[in-house]
């Protein structure tokens, strides 16, 4: 296998006339964080979904460790773990009974979710995971999406918008967590509004428009684009493409 | 402007709000900045009438407003966290009909619309359906909507949340506007870079105000000193391995590439951390965020 365990190829997904995401090429090393930049409607959760299986392409193709990932779809969920925006656990349920949900689906066994059960207990106070997740406070709703994510010890993990709207402190604490599973060995890809965070990731994307602006390591992008923030590099991205947009439907 | 008096709003087990007061001065940006859970959307409803306190007051002007939220809403644009737009609508339909339910006079009505949707930016947009817009497009227009009536006060419910970083500058942008006209405006929102344009402004967490006063005092009166450290090596791993240190990990936090201390005692702990540049900084509202959240813990436990 390469290095790359994701190679996308002329991705391109098309919802009736509005193209989401027009052709575009990157790679994912293995064991690297790499960080997802763009608008709202940019193509990030539509390129997300087309990765993991989620949505079907409409027209290029994925390699996941070099199998097709629509051909070999049903092998490749196992080894892809995803925490969607807002972290989707089911608000009436107990973590408890998220777990057994989740774990459930994912074809894990009674006895493997009795044990997961188990060791979310060493993390979360019990008489908290016995709550309804509506109820419980989005720092630690979140760090139980992420447990459920990691419930089949996914070899490569998305994670869109996991630190939207949460407290200073805890986003920061999430990242000391996406760390510690790049040390395992993981693949991560995260999605973000907060710029600041791309910092810490080895390489970032930028999308706007379904279009691929930028590729590569932080610190690279803003000596190559002479910027002193990520900020002020995702505003340059954003606004050329946004002229040339407006240039070519002239 | 409005006043809010030892507020307090439990919902069955959970405190949403407990023993809230501040006030929100004429002419100004108030910020109520807080993380999803901390009560923002809460106080806010309260505010307007569209949920009942447990206990506390509300003064509108000086005056106690008792239960007649009308003192209020009549000179008051709210817009919830969800505005309702009607995507089948066009953009100036939609406009129509918020002026139609707030009956603003019909001379008054396309002056007021050409000006707003000129403000926003909207005015090539018009004929646009709501529900083919972009979502800071989306924002614009619910803002649009509320302003119509020409309210003195203006409250804003999460307006920017989940909205892209450029858009989020540019709905500041008439934010500030509306306030060189004379509007009272109070915000609600996640984010601390956009809350530097406030000019007061109220941290609030698990239903709690843990610290409020106008921003140019904050900034004044910080009692710590910031220094920015470019780590020599991985960042985690160094905060990882001055974690024994708990006075000194209590003063730490990341951004980015670096790692911030927060300095508030004479001794400096910096040479404990590898570093390869220091530099010293002018705080933040998210530095003053974490340094007082962290503050009103310690005195808790």
């Amino acid at each position: 296998m390469t290095e790359n365990i994701i190679q996308v190829k002329n991705l391109t997904k098309q919802f009736g006339h509005f193209t989401a995401v027009n052709g575009i090429n990157f790679n994912i090393k293995k064991g690297e964080i790499l960080g997802f930049l763009g608008p709202n409607g940019a193509g990030k959760t539509t390129t997300i979904k087309m990765i993991n299986g989620l949505l079907k392409i409409s027209s290029g193709q994925i390699l996941i460790k070099d199998m097709d990932s629509e051909k070999y779809r049903k092998q490749l969920k196992q080894i892809m773990g995803y925490m969607s925006q807002k972290f989707s656990l089911y608000p009436l349920l107990s973590s408890f009974e998220n777990i057994e949900f989740f774990g459930g689906i994912s074809g894990l066994s009674r006895k493997v979710i009795k044990e997961k059960q188990e060791e979310i207990k060493a993390l979360i106070d019990t008489a908290i995971l016995m709550q309804k997740t509506s109820d419980i406070p989005p720092g630690i709703r979140q760090k139980v999406s992420l447990f459920v994510c990691l419930l089949t010890d996914p070899e490569i993990i998305f994670l869109d918008e996991p630190t939207s709207g949460v407290d200073p402190e805890v986003r920061r604490d999430f990242w000391f967590e996406i760390y510690h599973l790049k040390k395992m060995g993981k693949t991560i890809l995260v999605s973000t509004h907060n710029l600041d965070e791309v910092e810490y990731a080895d390489r970032m994307l930028i999308i706007h428009r379904g279009n691929l602006l930028m590729e590569g390591e932080p610190d690279r992008l803003l000596k190559e684009y002479g910027k002193n923030s990520i900020d002020d590099l995702f505003k340059e991205a954003i606004l050329s493409e946004d002229k040339q947009h407006s240039e070519v439907t002239r | 402007m409005i006043k809010l008096d030892h507020i307090s709003k439990r919902f069955g087990d959970i405190a949403a709000l407990g023993d809230v007061s501040f006030e929100i001065p004429a002419s100004q940006i108030t910020i109520v900045a807080g993380a999803d859970g901390a009560g923002k959307s809460t106080l806010f409803k309260i505010m307007v009438g569209l949920v009942k306190k447990d206990s506390g007051q509300i003064y509108f002007k000086g005056r106690d407003i008792g239960s007649d939220f009308s003192q209020i809403t009549a000179h008051t644009g709210y817009m919830p966290e969800r505005f309702s737009l009607y995507p089948d609508l066009s953009v100036e339909e939609n406009l129509n009909f918020y002026a139609d339910i707030r009956h603003v006079p019909h001379k008054q009505r396309e002056e007021r619309k050409h000006q707003l949707l000129e403000k926003t930016g909207m005015l090539p947009f018009k004929k646009r359906r709501a529900g083919a817009l972009s979502g800071g497009m989306k924002q614009k227009l619910s803002l649009s909507s509320i302003l119509l009536s020409a309210p003195e006060f203006i409250i804003l419910d999460e307006p920017t949340t989940g909205v892209d970083p450029l858009s989020r500058l540019e709905f500041f942008n008439i934010i500030e506007d509306l306030k060189k006209e004379g509007k009272t405006i109070a915000i609600s929102t996640p984010y601390l870079d956009e809350a530097e344009r406030g000019d007061y402004i109220v941290f609030l967490k698990d239903g709690h105000v843990f610290k409020r006063d106008s921003i140019e005092n904050l900034r004044q009166q910080f009692p710590a000193k910031l220094f920015r450290i470019l780590p020599d090596g991985n960042i985690f791993d160094i905060m990882e391995s001055v974690k024994k240190n708990s006075q000194l990990s209590e003063s730490l936090y990341i951004r980015g590439k670096y790692i911030k201390y927060l300095q508030s005692g004479q001794e400096s702990l910096l040479n404990l951390i590898p570093h390869r540049e220091v530099e010293e900084e002018k705080p933040k509202l998210e530095d003053m965020y974490i340094y007082y959240e962290r503050l009103a813990k310690k005195q808790r436990t």
